[in-house]
Formats: C-alpha cells, sequence, structure tokens
C-alpha cells in the first residue's frame, strides 16, 4: 500500500515569545525585520510571525528563550508592550511528506497547496485553534498545548496512506 | 458557507473561523438613559429582510472585530469594515447601493 | 364543489358510505373563499400557532368572525419543517403551564378535532453526556415533579433498555443517564395545521391562502385594517403570528420586537424498518433523532448564528450533527440522507416565547418560539385566544409578556432549550 501522506513529528525545542504592542518597535527591540501583514519573517534560528494588527509571535530555540524574554523586556521598557513566555502553552507538530497540504487541507478551511512561503494562516483545524506556515517539505502546525494530543491524533489520521484528495 | 474578508488581516475567512456578534452600529445606554431605553439598545433589533450591518469577530484568526454589510435573504456580502466605525463608510454605502439603490443607512441609526 | 361546504364528521361510518359510492362524497377539508371587508378578528400567519389561535378564539369564546391569512400555503412555514417532537419538560414554572398544556391538548386533539394528528406518546428522552448535564437534567425532574409535570431520571442501562441502538460508552460523548418523560413523543406536524383549518372552516373561519400583509393599518394607535396582495381588509383585532417572520410584521405596525430570525435545519434519512420507538435528544452535540411512522430517521440539527432568512442551513451544522450523532448511534452511519432543509425562526434573548399585547392597540403578537414551537401548538392556541379575546393575557400567557424585557422579568430557558428545543 501507499505511503502515508505526510509524516506528522511532534517539534519540543522550540521557544515562543508573545509580543503586544506596536508591530514596528517590536520587530526593533527584536532585532529583526518587521513581517508584513500575515507573514512570518525568519532570519537564521528565529522567526517574527504577524499574528495580528497588535501582536506578533517570536519563535526561536528554546534554550534562548529566557534571554530574549529579558532582553525585549528591556527593550521595550516604557512602552505599552507586552512580552510573555508562550512556549509551555503550545504544541507543535511538522506535516512534512508529497501529501503535506492534503493533511492541511482535511482539517482546515485553507487551501494549503495555494499558501505562499512566507506566510502564515491562523485558522482552525477541525475544533482547534492552530496557525499554519510553510517549511522545508511540508508545513509546521502549531496549537494550545491543552489540546495539543487531539491535534497530533487528527493530524496523523488526516495522513493515513491512500488517503489523499486527489481522484483515484 | 458564508465567506467574509477580515479588514484587518485581509484572511477571506470561512463561516466557522468566525463568530457572529450581532447587530452593528448600536448606540450604548448608560447608567442615565431610561428603561425603555435600555431595553431598546438591550434587546429591540432591526433584524431585517435584506441588508444588514453585523459584527463579526475573526475568532480563529487574528481576533479582532469588524463590521460586515451583509444580505439576510440572498446571503450576498457587500463589504467589511473595521469596527471602529460609528457609522458604514462610504465605500461600503456605495457598494450596498449598487445592489440594492434604494437602501438607506441612515436608518441604521434608527435602533438608538 | 361549493367552496363553502363543510367537509363532514370523518368517522368509520363515513368511510363505509363512501366505500359504496366510490368515495365521490367527501368534502374540501376546508374551504378557500375570498375575503370580505372586514373581520372581528385578523390571525396573520396560517401556521399551527395561527391556526389554533383561530380556533380556540372559536371554541372557548365563541368568536367565528375570523380569517386567518397566509403568504404563502397552509402549514408551508416551520410548521412543515420542524421534527415533531412533542414535550414539556421545562425547567421554569411559566414553561411548564403552557407547555404541559400543550401536551395534554395534543393528548385529546384527534378526537377534539375529528381529525387524526397522529399523536404519538412514544417517550422522550433527553440525553446527559456530561456532568453539567447530569446535574442541570436531575434539577429538572425536581422542577417537573413540583409543577405536576411528570419526568424521571433514568441511568444509562435504563436507557440503554428503552434505545437499544444507542452507544452508552462512547469516547466522545459517553451516556450518564437521561431525563425521561414517558408521556412525550410526536404528532404529524401537517396533520396538526390540517385538523385545526379544518375545524376552522367549519366554524364558519375563513382560510386565505397566497395573501400576503404588506402593512398595517392604524388610527389613533388603534388597528383597522391589514393591507394585503388581496387588498385592504378591516378587523377589530390583528393577532401576528408569524414566527420566523415577526420582526417584519412588527415593523409594519411600528415597532420593534426583541427578536433575531436564524435558521435551523433538519434531515432525514432513507426509510428503514422500526429501530426506535422514542425520541432521543442529544443537546450537548446539537442533534436529536426520532424514527417517523415511514421509517425514515429524523434527524434535527443546530441553528446558525447569524440574522439568516434564506431557509437554508449552512452545510458545516449537518456534519457537526452527523459526526456527533453517528457515534452516539453507530447504525445511523450507513444511512443515506435523502432530504435537508431549513426553517427560520424566532430568537428572544432569554429563549421563551412572546404572548402579548403590544404598543399599538387591537395588536397581539405570538413569537419567539425558537427552536420549539410546534410542540407548543394547542397551548400557544389556547393562551393567544383568551390574550386576543379578553384584550388581556390569562394565567397562562401571563408571565410572556413583551415587558418582561423591560422589566428583567426573564424566563431563562437557555439550558432547558439548548439548541434543541
Amino acid at each position: 500500500m501507499a505511503e502515508h501522506l505526510a509524516r506528522i513529528s511532534p517539534v519540543t525545542d522550540l521557544g515562543m515569545i508573545a509580543l503586544r504592542g506596536d508591530l514596528a518597535a517590536i520587530a526593533d527591540a527584536a532585532g529583526m525585520a518587521a513581517p508584513d501583514r500575515t507573514g512570518i519573517a525568519t532570519d537564521g534560528p528565529r522567526s517574527l510571525a504577524w499574528m495580528s494588527p497588535d501582536e506578533a509571535l517570536l519563535i526561536l530555540p528554546a534554550p534562548q528563550t529566557p534571554e530574549a524574554v529579558e532582553a525585549l523586556t528591556l527593550a521595550l521598557d516604557g512602552q505599552h508592550a507586552l512580552v510573555a513566555d508562550v512556549s509551555d502553552a503550545r504544541a507543535v507538530f511538522d506535516v512534512i511528506g508529497p501529501g503535506a497540504a492534503d493533511v492541511i487541507a482535511k482539517l482546515a478551511p485553507v487551501d494549503a497547496a495555494a499558501m505562499p512561503q512566507g506566510h502564515l494562516r491562523r485558522t482552525r483545524m477541525a475544533q482547534v485553534a492552530t496557525a499554519i506556515w510553510r517549511i522545508e517539505g511540508g508545513f509546521r502546525v502549531i496549537g494550545f498545548r491543552s489540546t495539543g494530543d487531539y491535534l497530533g491524533l487528527i493530524l496523523r489520521n488526516a495522513a493515513i496512506a491512500g488517503s489523499g484528495l486527489a481522484p483515484r | 458557507m458564508l465567506i467574509l474578508t477580515c479588514p484587518h488581516c485581509g484572511i477571506q475567512a470561512e463561516e466557522t473561523e468566525l463568530h457572529n456578534g450581532g447587530e452593528a452600529h448600536l448606540k450604548r445606554v448608560g447608567p442615565d438613559g431610561s428603561d425603555e431605553e435600555f431595553e431598546g439598545y438591550m434587546f429591540a433589533r432591526r433584524n431585517p429582510r435584506g441588508v444588514h450591518l453585523e459584527r463579526w469577530r475573526h475568532a480563529y484568526g487574528c481576533g479582532k472585530w469588524f463590521i460586515a454589510a451583509r444580505c439576510t435573504v440572498t446571503l450576498q456580502v457587500f463589504g467589511t469594515y473595521a469596527a471602529q466605525t460609528t457609522t458604514p463608510p462610504d465605500h461600503i454605502v456605495q457598494a450596498v447601493r449598487a445592489a440594492r439603490p434604494d437602501w438607506n443607512p441612515t436608518e441604521e441609526g434608527a435602533s438608538e | 364543489m361549493p367552496d363553502t361546504a363543510r367537509s363532514g364528521r370523518y368517522s368509520v361510518f363515513a368511510i363505509a358510505r363512501e366505500a359504496l359510492r366510490q368515495h365521490k362524497g367527501w368534502n374540501r377539508a376546508w374551504a378557500s373563499p375570498e375575503p370580505r371587508d372586514r373581520y372581528k378578528v385578523i390571525v396573520v400567519g396560517a401556521g399551527g400557532h395561527g391556526l389554533a389561535t383561530a380556533y380556540y378564539l372559536g371554541k372557548n369564546f365563541g368568536i367565528t368572525d375570523v380569517a386567518v391569512l397566509d403568504k404563502g400555503w397552509l402549514g408551508g412555514g416551520n410548521t412543515g419543517r420542524n421534527t415533531t417532537i412533542i414535550r414539556s419538560n421545562y425547567l421554569q414554572d411559566p414553561s411548564a403551564a403552557i407547555y404541559d398544556k400543550a401536551l395534554k391538548l395534543y393528548e385529546g386533539l384527534s378526537q377534539d378535532l375529528n381529525y387524526n394528528v397522529m399523536f404519538s406518546p412514544r417517550g422522550l428522552i433527553m440525553l446527559a453526556q456530561t456532568e453539567h448535564e447530569v446535574r442541570g437534567y436531575k434539577r429538572t425532574v425536581y422542577a417537573n415533579n413540583l409543577q405536576g409535570v411528570s419526568t424521571e431520571w433514568i441511568d444509562a442501562q435504563r436507557l440503554k433498555e428503552l434505545v437499544p441502538i444507542i452507544n452508552i460508552d462512547g469516547p466522545r460523548y459517553p451516556v450518564l443517564g437521561g431525563l425521561y418523560q414517558e408521556r412525550g413523543g410526536t404528532a404529524r406536524h401537517d396533520a396538526v395545521a390540517w385538523g385545526y383549518a379544518r375545524a376552522c372552516s367549519d366554524m364558519g373561519m375563513h382560510i386565505i391562502q397566497n395573501c400576503e400583509v404588506t402593512g398595517v393599518e392604524t388610527e389613533g394607535g388603534q388597528v383597522r385594517a391589514v393591507n394585503t396582495s388581496k387588498g385592504r381588509i378591516g378587523c377589530e383585532k390583528l393577532a401576528m403570528v408569524v414566527a420566523g417572520h415577526s420582526s417584519q410584521l412588527a415593523e409594519m405596525a411600528g415597532f420593534r420586537l426583541p427578536i433575531e430570525s436564524v435558521a435551523l435545519q433538519a434531515l432525514v434519512s432513507e426509510p428503514i424498518k422500526p429501530c426506535m420507538d422514542v425520541v432521543v435528544m442529544a443537546n450537548t452535540v446539537h442533534g436529536y433523532l426520532s424514527q417517523s411512522d415511514k421509517g425514515e430517521m429524523v434527524i434535527g440539527g443546530g441553528t446558525d448564528h447569524f440574522n439568516n432568512f434564506t431557509q437554508r442551513g449552512s452545510w458545516h451544522h449537518v456534519e457537526e450533527t452527523v459526526r456527533a450523532l453517528v457515534e452516539t448511534f453507530p447504525m445511523i452511519g450507513r444511512l443515506k440522507m435523502l432530504r435537508q432543509w431549513g426553517g427560520i425562526v424566532d430568537m428572544t434573548g432569554d429563549r421563551s416565547p412572546i404572548l402579548s399585547t403590544t404598543p399599538v392597540g387591537g395588536v397581539f403578537v405570538n413569537c419567539g418560539w425558537g427552536t420549539g414551537g410546534f410542540k407548543a401548538i394547542p397551548g400557544s392556541g389556547w393562551a393567544m385566544a383568551e390574550l386576543v379575546a379578553k384584550g388581556r393575557p390569562g394565567p397562562l400567557a401571563a408571565d410572556f409578556g413583551l415587558d418582561r424585557f423591560r422589566e428583567g422579568r426573564f424566563i431563562d430557558e437557555s439550558v432547558a432549550a439548548g439548541v434543541a428545543h
């Protein structure tokens, strides 16, 4: 029988910092380019994602997180801004494989195949909130840790061999 | 399936990613209002068969509120705009009138 | 055939008589007259509630100078679109009173109307699938027993005996027990409208279909007439009984209602052999299920969460309802669905109906039954007839006035009603 549509693997070594306030000031403080609307800008091991008109998410290797929180808090001192380490509140999965777009499309009301590089789509997968963006060979999906088991289950279920969306 | 474009993030979101917040442009009645005014603000709704200006929240997306101009009979969407406005903007009024020439946006304030 | 003919009494003798003359002697069940210039009472809306209002105006108050107008065909709105469930297990006293009055009237309705409405008191169970629901329904049982409405709490084993096709230990929606009303059940929805229509017509009332009301004429704050697609028709009193479009009619009379209209969906499967002889409601998952006399599995779904007059529902609600029901009733996973439809329901803030006088003299409103008006038809008509005849509400309607919204006297049935009334 055919291969699974994609390999679903949990990612556990990422840190995430939620940043609210003026996005230009936040990007400045993070030392990164400000992402476009619904964009995600990557610079080396760090990515800065546009989450809403007043919210960004800094994604970075987990060990760098405490230091980054400290630096950002210092840099944004005196401004109306929020810096919160949300790493432990998140569950992350990589969906890698030739059928990765099918896996996403089955679960989210998103045309995954047409999703451009550098775009972050906040949406739902089945019944839980997620954000999705392209990585090498597929997609990265983040959700809430409280629904992480469910998210892993539905992703693996959607990737079952022989369940591709193309007409057979 | 209803599809609305969130004016804050530009995403074409479908109904299941959105949360409806009811009639838009209601004028809040505070502690100084009479019982009748407060009742009107809380409960009396236009509930039109036709063009409806209504609040939506992009719940599974950027989380922001916006307002949609939509027909409740045909589900035609005339446009969306940010919630931080007290009256429908000109481009929305024009878009509605292109399809419904008789539509009168000043009636929208009548629910005060 | 003259349009004013009485329909004649239905009986075994009538069947025998007609059998001997090739069934040529049956009259029309109701007449289709042209409207007169004026009536004492005009009821707008020839659905179950409107026709029942007219019927009890004649039966209880001797008022037969009545016209029932409908913009479409008789019983073509929500009366013909609901899932025919009848129950009276509500939490609040005013609700239990009017819904139980309706249930008691349903019990004798076929005899009363001389028309078989196929009332089937097959029993009704509301599933408790969360601890929250267990507590909620036990509370309702206590309340019902104090109200004189017989309901009981049953455990999952008893429930399984009553509903053999149910899966009580589903992983996501386990069945922890249920609220059981043995007197609850179903009736043939069309027949309820037809039976009332026939009885009204036999009393000399006019049922005028394809007659859309386009305006309400008032003078000095008092109703004088309605303008319709068949011309102006004068009246002393006007009863608005037009679920789904109550706001539109109220606007014609110059007032607003605390109502929003949304689409509620239902679907029905291919007919299968008898497999379930009770009505089961699963309010956590927004689904309810019963088997019709024809064998179809009748499934009620959720409401769209936005104002909507399309009489269609959003597709994802079907998916949500069926996804949950398939776990609780695994056998329906093999069924083909034949039809899916929607109806426009009036929603009030407290999920309770409105039976009320209005700011316009002589105008009375009956609306806001939300997703569950069918079960209330006889009680609603009974209470509305008293309101219209006397000009003030009787004991059944007293708590359902419009003034409750101003005064904060809500009759909160959002739990008892859920989405699935």
